[in-house]
């Protein structure tokens, strides 16, 4: 069987060029840029409380991850 | 706008909330490990004790090169970085590109079996050296210098949907460096160094085929759309059909030997 490989490598069960498979565009900008500042914003934490970025960080260093699923 | 599933990526910000580092990458089946997050965040490379660690180089240059994230396991997708580091004798300096015919640049290369995708090399800011006999220009590095080769093998080499074919694989490094002082060169040195790293089983073997991640929470369906990949593999590669059947059962038998010796 020949794999559908795309050109990451990855093996691929939908064909080659089906649009549900496109990538990030070219130069796409995907949010602040290196020495702006992220916006306010309030998420839920797994508690349930409502935290919001600037306000609940007490001034400490962060790492903000956007992820499909946890396996890492 | 785009919809779908997001770009997996990282913001790290500095005590203001400001971005100091941003990765984004081009599939969801593709992030960074979270050392290489953490290094971010504080501004350094910090090795764990447990990295997977190469020695080479003299007393005049050390080099040292490790398997930085994930405890040197490798898995589907996760970029892993190979640190190189170089602790150089005060006084001596190694090359950055570009050099003059007859001089050595520095290079780090990292070759693995298929299936590992290696990325281009992170340089740290090279500093200019002019040269008193030509007043050539030339950027060095000097005391201790980080080059982080990242890489991360595909579904190939580590699969999260099959069993693996393989416990582990093998990394080879090679290293070219020329090290100098303001009058005079060391003869340049290439170092071979090997690592050996696992590949990082997640929970294969107790699933069935193509039953992966975020096919199992949910009411989603993924029979129908299974049974049609299925025909169209079957109708356009019969013989290949069967050869892959073989291959499972094969890989599936290896994995559960592979998890009865563990359990042992």
């Amino acid at each position: 069987m020949t794999i559908e490989r795309d050109e990451l490598g990855f093996d691929a069960p939908a064909p080659l060029g089906h649009p549900g498979r496109l990538g990030l565009p070219e130069g796409r900008e995907v949010g602040p840029g290196v020495g702006q500042s992220l916006p306010d914003f309030a998420l839920p934490d797994q508690h349930g409380r409502l935290l919001r970025f600037h306000e609940d960080r007490a001034s400490a260093r962060a790492v903000v991850v956007f992820f499909r699923s946890a396996v890492w | 706008m785009l919809y779908g599933i997001p770009f997996p990526g990282a913001f790290v910000t500095d005590e203001d909330g400001v971005v100091i580092a941003k990765s984004f990458h081009d599939t969801y089946k593709k992030r960074d490990s979270p050392e290489i997050l953490i290094d971010a965040a504080l501004g350094r490379i910090e090795l764990s004790a447990e990295a997977p660690t190469a020695v080479g180089g003299d007393e005049e240059v050390r080099v040292t090169a490790a398997i930085h994230g994930g405890s040197g396991t490798i898995r589907q997708g996760i970029v892993r970085h190979l640190v190189v580091r170089f602790e150089l004798r005060d006084g001596l300096h190694i090359y950055g590109e570009p050099v003059p015919e007859g001089m050595v640049a520095t290079r780090v290369t990292l070759r693995g079996p298929s299936g590992l995708v290696v990325q281009d090399p992170i340089l740290p800011p090279t500093e200019p050296l002019r040269l008193g006999s030509t007043g050539a220009e030339l950027r060095v590095w000097s005391g201790s210098v980080d080059i982080a080769v990242p890489f991360y093998p595909t579904g190939e080499l580590a699969s999260e949907v099959r069993p693996l074919d393989a416990d582990a694989v093998t990394l080879e490094v090679e290293i070219r460096y020329q090290a100098c002082d303001d009058e005079t060169c060391l003869l340049p040195r290439t170092e071979k160094l090997t690592f050996e790293l696992p590949l990082d089983v997640i929970d294969v073997p107790r699933i069935p085929l193509h039953m992966g991640h975020g096919q199992r929470e949910g009411d989603y369906d993924g029979k129908p759309g299974l049974r049609r990949l299925m025909l169209r593999k079957i109708r356009s590669h019969p013989l290949g059909f069967l050869r892959f059947i073989g291959k499972h059962l094969r890989l599936e038998l290896a994995a559960r030997a592979r998890a009865a010796r563990s359990r042992n």
